[in-house]
């Protein structure tokens, strides 16, 4: 052997061997590990998906927050608000600071409204009511409505607000003086006050956080030091890296099987429930779903029993509870939970009875979103269900992006669509709107094409009254009225199911009495507690 | 003029027009596609009127040949649009993932020629023996088993059972990735000095590269053996064993180097192949290269990345070939002859 390949053997010696030495880290530090299959917006004026959520509420803050293990919203950038008919005045905290060292003041709540609403994505409709904001004071903010909206202040948990100065310092390129609204800035950097900073941000790995020493309310020692937000892994790979203590969380999109495989090997699970269901929606406007006793026929008809146990992860935990009705079991006007739905075959052949189609000429299309493997099984269990019927079924499978372009007409729109639908806010306005208002037929969320008068004046009743016990009687009333006319099918009330391992506690996601009731916010990684030693 | 540089100038000239029919072809494809992009990329939850302002910002509504000339004025123009997947500019996106793509496909080659080639030649030297039938047999399921099965064997029995290499990433979460650089992380850790940081980055890479290398490792085996036993029954082979020259030299010399030209032309297919096909290895081990990024906007419907991604890939397809080609002349005179006396 030569002097250069000897060189050459050693350095590569010296290499692999220093490779197999575990790389350390140079002080103790907890790292927070968690994934989830879409890529995170770290814009929050674009946040609208899951992993949006979970960057949104631990780098931003909110005027409020949902109460923990009940309804209604507690203070917190806003000390106080009120309501003067369709004014809403909140007060803010005057000792918040962004992690820019900058202030937080009511300019910065103007301003992140204003651009929420000037770009128009993610949740933005949900301002879309708002006609103006003002700057009262330093600290104080108010914003006018167009028309009443009672649950207007809930709408404050979709509401993050930005550092306006660091924005306007980082101004892109743009039609006019605001030129891109920071927009290039924001989706690499971070601008909020939350207990959590950016501090990495690739959006086809990870994004990195780190504890934010300055956060107003303290983040307990506890908490992770670090948190990495991993993106589109595998449930294989997510499967490994959990069995070989190199992941904390997994995202709730594993398939059952994994989940399941998972707990077996020690994993604990975390869950969040109360935010939205599995909805099987009904073409209203097709024959013969055109006739309410032919819904009524098939509602009945579907087996919630087995739905519920196609869910099952374990004995105790599944990815779905059984539903009362239209909104989820904890949610405002929801039935209890003894009011469970059953499948009543009995009533179900009365109902076909009366329905002025025959069974025998009934061929039902029942779709499954190819992008939800899930849907197929459920696909199934309809086609069996409606067959003991009598009714004749075809499944269908549809991309989602072809499946929101179908359902803008009703023609196009299959007899039977499956759908996720969540309370994006945690009150059923925001659930049942979009799904059953007669103004909105035709959407992804409301392919039942429903066109029923009680329901939009109950849905109304459900945006004007201010009053908590009222509102909770129109809902009720809305539930009944929905059971009555079934449009929908409520498979189940969804659980997101996560599996974690024993390094980290979630008090959120694993104590009901701590839990927040909408998506995402149980990852608020300062209320999580990593385990010395493990 | 040189004959190699005719040869270059030709096949560079014709890939050019081959780029300028893939965009025609791909801009044209990714809107078939079906799907709103604009939908998509707004979510479930946004409105009508947010829909159509981006499909207005967007010219979706344009003509498709108006469409393609918004591109084809943006491109001169070096931006290739903004992807709706990362919010970012596409150059930007390309420019961060491909070099992890490349580095995986490097490595990955490498391990093909390191591997593929001697088993081949072993193959052939020992025709009919137990080691050549080993090797077939080996060869065969690399060709036959897609490279995401083997990324989900090697990862199970080498990342969890015998737990000797890492799961997934590029590096370790508990080291300081080193500055970028020249974007491919090995390099970027020998410049920045950092051997602790290179060993780690080197043994995150054998898994998913050896994985997207076994189809190829198996292709260049079964190849080699294949050309070089059809030569080893050559009369010059013959003649050169009548005259008692040793075997090794035989097969080094005079066997090999005619078998590597065909051989060559499929390793260099198959490293350029391995670019498309990188996603599922890349998608196991959580690789954040450009073939994954490919999938993940081709899903979302992202035009802009789509196309983006697509004409990188075949420029870095063409190159291989261009590269292939030259590497051809060069081994077997016979083709730069040729090249040369073409009218």
């Amino acid at each position: 052997m030569n002097t250069i390949a000897k060189r050459m053997a050693a350095a590569l010696i010296g290499v692999s061997t220093m490779a197999l030495v575990p790389a350390g880290p140079a002080f103790a530090e907890t790292v927070l590990r968690l994934d989830e299959v879409a890529v995170g917006e770290l814009d929050p004026a674009k946040a609208s998906d899951y992993a949006d959520s979970i960057l949104m509420f631990n780098v931003y803050d909110t005027l409020v927050l949902p109460v923990q293990g009940a309804p209604g919203l507690a203070p917190h950038l806003a000390k106080s608000w009120s309501a003067d008919g369709n004014k809403h005045t909140f007060v803010l905290r005057d000792d918040v600071k962004f992690q820019s060292g900058n202030p937080l003041t009511a300019d910065d709540v103007v301003f992140s409204l204003q651009r929420m609403q000037a770009l128009g994505a993610g949740l933005s409709y949900l301002f879309a009511n708002v006609e103006s904001v003002e700057a009262v004071d330093e600290h104080t903010v108010s914003f006018v409505l167009k028309e009443a909206y009672a649950p207007f202040v809930s709408s404050m948990l979709r509401l993050p607000i930005v550092d306006k100065q660091l924005v306007m310092e980082n101004l892109g390129e743009g039609e006019g003086d605001m030129g891109d609204w920071g927009q290039a800035y924001l989706s690499a950097n971070g601008a909020g006050s939350g207990a959590y900073k950016v501090t990495a941000h690739n959006p086809q790995q990870e994004t990195v956080m780190a504890k934010n020493a300055d956060y107003f309310l303290g983040v307990p020692g506890a908490a992770p030091d670090t948190a990495r937000l991993r993106y589109g892994l595998e449930p294989a790979t997510v499967r490994t890296l959990i069995a070989q203590g190199e992941h904390d969380i997994s995202s709730q999109w594993l398939p059952p099987e994994v989940l399941k495989a998972l707990s077996k090997d020690g994993a604990q699970l975390l869950t969040e429930s109360g935010t939205g269901g599995f909805y099987v929606k009904m073409n209203t406007t097709k024959a013969p779903l055109d006739d309410v006793e032919c819904r009524l026929a098939l509602t009945n008809a579907f087996d919630y029993g087995s739905a519920i146990k196609m869910i099952a992860v374990t004995d105790d935990v599944s990815q779905g509870s059984p539903a009362t009705g239209a909104i989820p079991v904890g949610m405002l006007g929801a039935n209890p939970p003894m009011d469970a739905l059953k499948r009543d075959m009995d009533a179900a052949k009365k109902h076909l009875d009366a329905c002025r189609y025959e069974a025998d000429d009934i061929n039902i299309e029942i779709s499954w979103i190819a992008e939800v493997p899930l849907e197929e099984r459920f696909a199934l269990l309809m086609q069996a269900n409606f067959a003991e019927l009598g009714i004749k079924s075809e499944i269908k499978k549809m991309p989602w992006a072809l499946f929101a372009e179908q359902v803008s007409k009703p023609e196009n729109t299959p007899h039977i669509s499956q759908l996720f639908v969540n309370a994006v806010t945690g009150d059923p306005d925001t659930l049942l709107y979009g799904m059953y208002n007669s103004k909105l037929a035709g959407t992804w969320q409301s392919p039942e094409y429903l066109k029923d008068a009680d329901v939009d004046d109950l849905l109304e009743q459900g945006r004007d009254n201010t009053d908590l016990a009222a509102r909770e009687t129109a809902y009720k009333a809305l539930n009944d009225r929905l059971m009555a006319i079934a449009p929908t099918i409520y498979g189940f009330d969804r659980q997101s199911v996560f599996a974690a391992s024993d390094r980290v506690k979630v008090p959120a996601l694993s104590d009901p009495s701590k839990a927040f009731g909408l998506d995402g916010m149980g990852f608020s990684f300062r209320l999580m507690e990593m385990q010395d030693g493990k | 003029m040189s004959p190699v540089v005719q040869l270059l100038a030709k096949r560079l000239s014709i890939s050019v027009i081959v780029l300028i029919g893939v965009s025609m072809l791909i801009f044209a494809i990714a809107r078939i596609i079906p799907g709103d992009p604009a939908r998509i990329a707004l979510g479930p939850n946004a409105t009508a009127e947010q829909v159509v302002q981006l499909r207005d910002k967007l010219h979706l509504d344009d003509s498709i040949i108006v469409q393609y000339a918004y591109f084809v004025s943006d491109f001169a123009r070096g931006d290739l649009g903004i992807s709706l997947y990362t919010n970012r500019p596409v150059m930007t996106d390309i420019a961060q993932f491909l070099p992890a793509t490349l580095e995986l496909v490097f490595v990955a080659g490498l391990f093909m020629i390191g591997f593929g080639i001697p088993l081949g030649i072993l193959s052939a030297r020992h025709r009919g023996k137990a080691v050549d039938n080993v090797i077939r047999v080996l060869s065969l399921l690399g060709v036959s088993a897609p490279s995401f099965v083997w990324a989900v064997i090697l990862m199970l029995l080498f990342a969890f059972f015998l737990p000797i290499f890492p799961i997934a990433g590029q590096i370790s979460d508990t080291l300081t990735v080193p500055p970028r650089m020249t974007g491919f992380l090995l390099f970027d850790c020998l410049l920045a000095g950092d051997l602790r940081a290179f060993a780690d980055a080197a043994h995150h890479i054998v898994l998913p590269a050896f994985a997207l290398s076994l189809s190829g490792i198996g292709q260049a085996a079964r190849l080699t053996r294949a050309n070089m036993i059809e030569t080893y029954d050559k009369p010059y082979i013959e003649m050169a064993r009548s005259y008692g020259f040793p075997e090794q030299r035989i097969a080094r010399r005079y066997a090999f180097r005619p078998s590597l030209i065909p051989s060559l032309t499929i390793i260099g297919l198959d490293f350029a192949a391995m670019l498309g096909n990188a996603f599922l290895v890349e998608a196991v081990y959580a690789w954040p290269g450009l073939s994954r990024y490919g999938v993940q906007v081709i899903l979302r419907k992202d035009l802009n990345a789509i196309v983006g991604t697509v004409l990188v890939i075949s420029a870095t397809f063409l190159v291989v070939n261009i590269i292939v080609d030259l590497l051809i002349a060069f081994i077997n005179p016979r083709i730069r002859y040729a090249e040369r006396s073409r009218p």
